[in-house]
């Protein structure tokens, strides 16, 4: 017995770890006989609660259930109080005249035999007698009414035509998670179960504390303190409850730290609900991301990008690719905006009314309206900022140009600041020169820092104004220091510079501060204002953005930043994106808008010391994961993700006695593809490797990878030789990794089709067919339209098992040309003394075969 | 049996008969040689109350129950197919109100008979295997659901012949349907049984368009756009046999495998398809471990009755907690299996359709309804006190009774408490302690505070 704190010491409490180092009970340990007469109580109490609850639901219900027959009685009186009330209903008739026959058969002895009335001498037999009771016999003519025949169909089992209907044995609807298998003779279901998962069921199990016994560990506990004998006892009580383990000392010294850990919980529980700070809304928005996130990493299939796929089951592996893909880059007019909320729209109506001289950049005397909005990208940081700009036409005041481009790692550029100054046309230019406008770039930069420079030093001397009012604004001025403090040199200058419209006394102005390390370092050619110009952006956002500042960063729940960091990440800094992807119904795109601006403070105060020397930051998209942030799964997903993950195919293979091939990936269609996590190219210890599968494009491995399959190079629809690798290797051919002989293009409407030709694919279905003597596929309850297609020793197609996208497939290809509306064949591949008579090949099942077939095969099963 | 944990114990009821009620033999009928599958009373029109359809072989017969104990036959049909069996029948109306008669069987072929006007009112073909039960709402009698070998179950417009709506797939059940029940109150819901042992809760409120558009629909039934429902609100594992009948009360759901259970669902509002069930009371059934035996209830739930395999039919009391067993109805002439009973409306009659053709009519033998006479409250056995504030445990020498009580939760003013008795007769029984006893306060001392001390009395 590890265990054994004294319940008093609320350091030992929260630690689990010291309970188990700790032996010593302070107090004296009570008798177990005390301790089973009080678990004995507690368990009686439980059982009478038990009882009382069940009465007062059966008494509720009963309640429930007069006031619905009562109703269904009034409607049945309704009824017969309709039509039919004169006498013309039949029914009514025949109920009057009908003679009532009286049996013989009394209740008081009912011995004597042959006493019964008979209606009918025979159901089906128009019998026009009727004998009445035990003596007098009456005789009734009554002639059955002769119900037409109607042509019964053929016996089918309801089955839905849909990917859906993948699910079979791991079904649910079975009791606890045991799988049907068909018996050979393809009658009757077998439920077999699946000792594997059983055992982890009972793991499970006794785990879960279920609520009564919580109540028992709690109240005896309480009443008898935390002992070891306490423990014990109520280790053998539960044990011996819950499941009928034997009493193992193992399995108790378990129970007994499970136990000990409960009541903790149930202790700290009860001081949470006791302090009284009832968070009702304790709704699905107070959770973070990664809780949410949870169900996502287990349920969506990266493969088949949907949602609880049937092929790959959940609880995937994560796989983080190496290789990140660019930030989407929204292909939308600037100038679109996403709706009456939108901050284009916001800005501008802010701006427009103040909006009296529009020359001035610096915004010194009227200019309440010296809005810029700018993104910035750090390549290195991935970080994305938003700024506001100053415009220099009335004109471009309107638009709020949100950039986002891609950070590429592997090219040293920072892909950044598309600036719109004044016109459209640069502004066009910019946003498609990201990588090739350098030059252009710099100049405009250097332009910029030097528009800069002025306005600040003309910022400067309003800043007594501004003081003033700064001193009592809003906290994030605050945070600009501090993060100008860490993350910058210049910090007094910068923060000093914060600048406000005075004259529009509504303004209120944020100071956004860019920590922009990389920036700076990338520009060394316009380098003078890099150090202090550069860096300081001011912002002169509308008066909507600041009153929101105070208090938005109190309105976004947890879940609802980690969706807008998630946000920045995919969509860059455009907050109609966010807001419309992931904040939809949440937060407005003025919101999200606001929010972005005021966080930067907080981004720039981030990356200006929590930034890792290797470059990759919090905000990384891709890399996020590679770091120390390894998304933990947490067991109750993972628990309910396990149901379902496919065995069959995998766990009936026999790896060991693969038949070597002759392409140069051998025994490659017989593996199972499961991706590897590999984060450089493939070594050693790949996990592909060492199972003999090519790494896909759902490796984490880059493209350079040596294990990935190359595809091929042949020319378009010309795949149909061995003179084709992918062909050779019974692969379908990859778009993605195929050169020429798919159609790529953004249309989408040519490739799939006719690359896949005259032969039809099945998809995702279970065939009736061995696949290389590994193999059994089923399909008695899934497949698509082709699992329909019948066997033949001479059949027109052949199956053909290829790997597609990291699935093996069986494709049912033309052996021979196939005219419209033949029947399609193909060989089942029976083993000879396996197959049923009608699939036996004429000289092997002698002349009486075709006598043999029955339409109802049912659920025909193949054993390998 | 599904394990039982630990607080989640369901009433057993003991097989003693009450006899609160007695019934006896008033009749029987020999209708044919084949078994008959399906005995059911009329509940939907209560111009019909007494008439009853039984269905076996391929002939249909309906009677009407006479006042005195005899039985006439109204009706006869039967299939032209000598190769249809047909295995269940149920009542239903047309929108005027026009009695019918649905019944399935063997072929899948579920038969609309138009009663007043003696001849099929429409057939309704395709269920892929035969039928093993049809049931009518109650609320909406043109509309029937039948439940499949074919896994499927069917909803049925049987006024306009069409298959509204089909459920089975993803979520449906993975073998024979073998019985449906529509949810009293409802409209939208019913439960369905079969050899896969689950029962599953479906919903079709999201398809509630097409069972109206079934009754306006003015082309051909088989154009109409049947609707595939996949997935059941809920599906419950509470049997691990083949479950072969299952009825709403109320909320909660009786169903029957080697035992009938009271269970209520427990469904999670905004999750969909899960829940759990809370198996609360279990009505055993000797003898009954044959599959397709099926029970049946009065129109206000009062009574359950069933068949077994020795003739023997269970009447049980439905409205009492622990579970009652009313009366066993034997005779030395009823041997063969009970496959199906039927309770009249009011619960006075039960008929019970057997395997060797015949139809047995049980009569109550007196039929004061609804006899609520308040019972003399029984002689005191013990006194307890009971102090307040605190749980006590205490165990009677010599009696073998084991009390617990102990006040309800501080803040509330109701004093309740519970007794717990072990000893025999009662395996176990519970008792609320109710505030308007007249109770003496006593005021005593304990531990240094005042509590006061109530008396108790335990009656038997």
């Amino acid at each position: 017995m590890a265990s054994g704190a004294s319940p008093s010491s609320s350091a030992t409490r929260s630690d689990p770890h010291k309970h188990s180092t700790t032996s010593q009970a302070e107090k004296r340990a009570p008798a177990s006989k005390e301790v089973s007469a009080v678990i004995d109580s507690l368990k009686k109490k439980l059982a009478a609660d038990r009882c009382i609850s069940i009465k007062r639901r059966i008494d509720e219900n009963k309640k429930n259930v007069r006031g619905i027959t009562q109703s269904t009685m009034r409607s049945c009186m309704e009824r017969g109080g309709g039509s039919y009330k004169d006498g013309s209903d039949l029914l009514v008739k025949r109920q009057r005249d009908s003679p009532g026959m009286k049996s013989g058969v009394n209740a008081s002895d009912a011995d004597k035999s042959n006493n019964h009335s008979s209606f009918l001498e025979d159901g089906n037999a128009s019998s026009t007698t009727m004998v009445q009771g035990s003596s007098v016999p009456v005789k009734i003519s009554l002639r059955p009414i002769k119900m037409p025949d109607v042509k019964r169909l053929s016996p089918y089992t309801t089955w839905v035509f849909l990917d859906r209907n993948q699910r079979m044995t791991e079904d649910q609807s079975v009791v606890g998670r045991r799988r049907i298998y068909y018996d050979q003779t393809g009658g009757e279901a077998l439920i077999c179960s699946d000792s594997e998962e059983e055992a982890i069921d009972e793991e499970d199990e006794k785990r879960a504390f279920l609520e009564p016994e919580d109540f028992i560990i709690r109240m005896t506990l309480d009443q008898l303190g935390l002992s070891d004998s306490v423990l014990e006892e109520l280790a053998n009580f539960l044990s011996r409850s819950s499941s009928e383990i034997k009493d193992l000392t193992t399995e108790d010294m378990n129970t007994e730290h499970l136990i000990q850990a409960r009541y903790e919980v149930l202790m700290k529980e009860k001081e949470v609900s006791e302090s009284g700070d009832n968070q009702a809304e304790s709704s699905l928005l107070n959770k973070d991301m990664d809780g949410a996130l949870d169900s996502f990493d287990n349920l969506f299939c990266r493969r088949c990008l949907v949602f609880d796929c049937r092929l790959h089951g959940c609880s995937q592996d994560l796989i983080f690719p190496a290789e990140k893909p660019a930030p989407w880059t929204p292909p939308v007019d600037e100038n679109l905006t996403c709706g009456a909320n939108c901050y284009k729209t916001l800005l501008k109506s802010n701006r427009i009314p103040a909006n009296g001289t529009t020359e001035d950049k610096t915004g010194t005397s009227s200019d309440g309206a010296g809005t810029k909005t700018t993104s910035k990208f750090s390549g290195k940081l991935n970080r994305k900022k938003t700024k506001t700009f100053p415009s220099e036409s009335a004109s471009s005041n309107e638009k709020c140009t949100p950039e986002t481009s891609d950070s590429e790692n592997g090219v040293q550029q920072d892909t950044n600041p598309e600036k719109v100054s004044s016109s459209s046309k640069v502004k066009a230019s910019g946003r498609r020169g990201g990588r090739k406008r350098n030059n252009n770039r710099v100049a405009e930069r250097v332009s910029r820092r030097t528009q800069k420079r002025q306005k600040k030093s003309e910022a400067s001397d309003t800043d007594s104004i501004a003081t003033g009012s700064r001193s009592a604004s809003d906290a994030k001025h605050k945070d600009n220091e501090d993060a100008t403090s860490s993350s910058q040199k210049h910090v007094k200058s910068g923060s000093s510079k914060n600048s406000r419209k005075n004259d529009t006394p509504v303004d209120d102005s944020k100071n956004s501060v860019k920590g922009d390390d990389p920036f700076s370092q990338s520009n060394a050619v316009a380098s003078e204002p890099c150090s202090d110009g550069s860096l300081r952006k001011e912002e002169f956002v509308g008066e909507n953005v600041c009153p929101g500042g105070l208090s938005e960063d109190k309105s976004w729940r947890p879940l609802e930043k980690s969706l807008f960091q998630k946000g920045v990440e995919i969509f860059g800094m455009n907050s109609c994106m966010i807001a419309r992807n992931l904040l939809c119904g949440l937060k407005s795109c003025w919101e999200v808008f606001q929010y972005m601006t005021c966080s930067e403070n907080k981004a720039s105060f981030f990356g200006g010391d929590a930034l890792n020397p290797d470059g990759s930051s919090k905000f990384d998209i891709n890399g996020n994961m590679t770091n120390n942030q390894v998304r933990r799964r947490s067991r109750f997903l993972r628990r309910r993700g396990k149901v379902r993950r496919l065995k069959y195919t995998w766990k009936s293979a026999a790896y060991h006695s693969i038949r070597k091939r002759s392409t140069d990936k051998k025994d490659q269609p017989c593996r199972q593809f499961n991706p590897c996590n590999c984060k450089t190219a493939c070594g050693k210890e790949c996990t592909c490797l060492l199972n003999g599968t090519c790494c896909e494009k759902y490796c984490g491995c880059p493209k350079s990878c040596k294990n990935r399959f190359r595809g091929c190079h042949c020319a378009k629809s010309q795949c149909r030789s061995r003179q084709c690798p992918c062909f050779a290797a019974d692969r379908e051919c990859d778009p993605d990794v195929c050169r020429n002989c798919w159609v790529i293009g953004g249309d989408g409407t040519l490739g799939v089709p006719s690359q896949r030709g005259d032969n039809y694919e099945c998809r995702n279905m279970k065939l009736l067919l061995k696949q290389q003597q590994r193999f059994v596929l089923d399909a008695y309850r899934k497949g698509d339209k082709l699992k329909f297609a019948n066997h033949s020793p001479e059949p027109n197609c052949y199956a053909k098992v290829i790997m597609v996208a990291g699935d093996h497939r069986v494709g049912i290809f033309a052996k021979e040309r196939i005219l419209a509306g033949e029947e399609l064949f193909y060989d089942y591949r029976y083993e000879p003394d396996r197959a049923p008579a009608w699939a036996r090949k004429p000289e092997a099942s002698g002349s009486k075969k075709d006598e043999n077939v029955t339409p109802s095969v049912g659920r025909p099963k193949k054993v390998a | 049996m599904s394990k039982i944990t630990l607080g989640n114990e369901s009433l057993v009821g003991s097989l003693t008969p009450s006899n609160k009620k007695s019934y006896k033999l008033t009749n029987k009928i020999q209708e044919g040689k084949t078994p008959l599958y399906s005995v059911a009373f009329n509940f939907i029109d209560a111009r019909y109350f007494t008439c009853f359809v039984s269905a076996g072989g391929n002939g249909i017969n309906l009677y009407n129950c006479l006042e005195d104990g005899s039985i006439s036959l109204l009706y006869a049909f039967a299939d032209e197919d000598k190769e249809e069996e047909f295995n269940t029948a149920s009542w239903a109306c047309g929108v005027e109100g026009n009695p019918f008669v649905v019944a399935g069987g063997e072929k899948g072929i579920i038969r609309v008979i138009d009663v007043n006007n003696e001849k099929i009112h429409k057939s309704l073909v395709g269920h892929g295997d035969l039928v093993n039960e049809i049931r009518t709402q109650p609320l909406k009698p043109q509309l029937v659901l039948s439940a499949s070998k074919d896994e499927s179950v069917r909803l049925w417009n049987v006024e306009t012949g069409i298959c509204i709506l089909i459920f089975a797939g993803t979520g449906g059940h993975r073998n024979e349907v073998i019985s449906v029940d529509f949810h009293p109150s409802d409209k939208h819901r019913f439960v369905s049984c079969g050899m896969d042992t689950t029962i599953k809760i479906w919903s079709m409120k999201e398809f509630w368009t097409y069972v109206e558009k079934s009754f306006t629909w003015k082309d051909d039934p088989s154009k109409f756009p049947t609707k595939f429902v996949e997935l059941p609100v809920f599906t419950a594992s509470v049997h691990t046999d083949f479950v072969d009948c299952n009825r709403w009360v109320g909320d909660f759901i009786l169903s029957k495998s080697d035992e009938i259970l009271l269970w209520e669902p427990i469904l999670k509002e905004n999750s969909p398809g899960e829940g759990t069930s809370d198996v609360l009371l279990r009505y055993p059934i000797p003898n009954c471990n044959l599959w397709f035996i099926k029970f049946s209830c009065d129109l206000s739930l009062n009574y359950l009755s069933i068949g077994n395999e020795e003739g023997k039919i269970y009447v049980w009391d439905l409205k009492s907690c622990p579970p009652v067993l009313v009366t066993v109805l034997s005779h030395n002439q009823s041997k063969s299996v009970i496959r199906q009973t039927a309770m009249s409306t009011d619960g006075n009659t039960i008929l019970a359709a057997s395997e060797d053709g015949t139809i047995w009519r049980w009569d109550a033998i007196n039929k004061e309804q609804a006899v609520t006479v308040e019972a003399q409250p029984p002689p005191i056995l013990h006194q307890y006190r009971r102090r307040e504030g605190k749980s006590q445990l205490k165990q009677v020498r010599g009696s073998g009774i084991t009390v617990i009580w102990y006040s309800a939760h501080n803040n509330s003013s109701s004093n309740r408490f519970q007794l717990v008795f072990d000893s025999p007769p009662f395996d176990m029984a519970s008792f609320d302690y109710r505030d308007d006893m007249p109770m003496p306060g006593v005021v005593g001392t304990m531990d240094g505070m005042q509590q006061k001390q109530q008396d108790v009395s335990i009656w038997f």
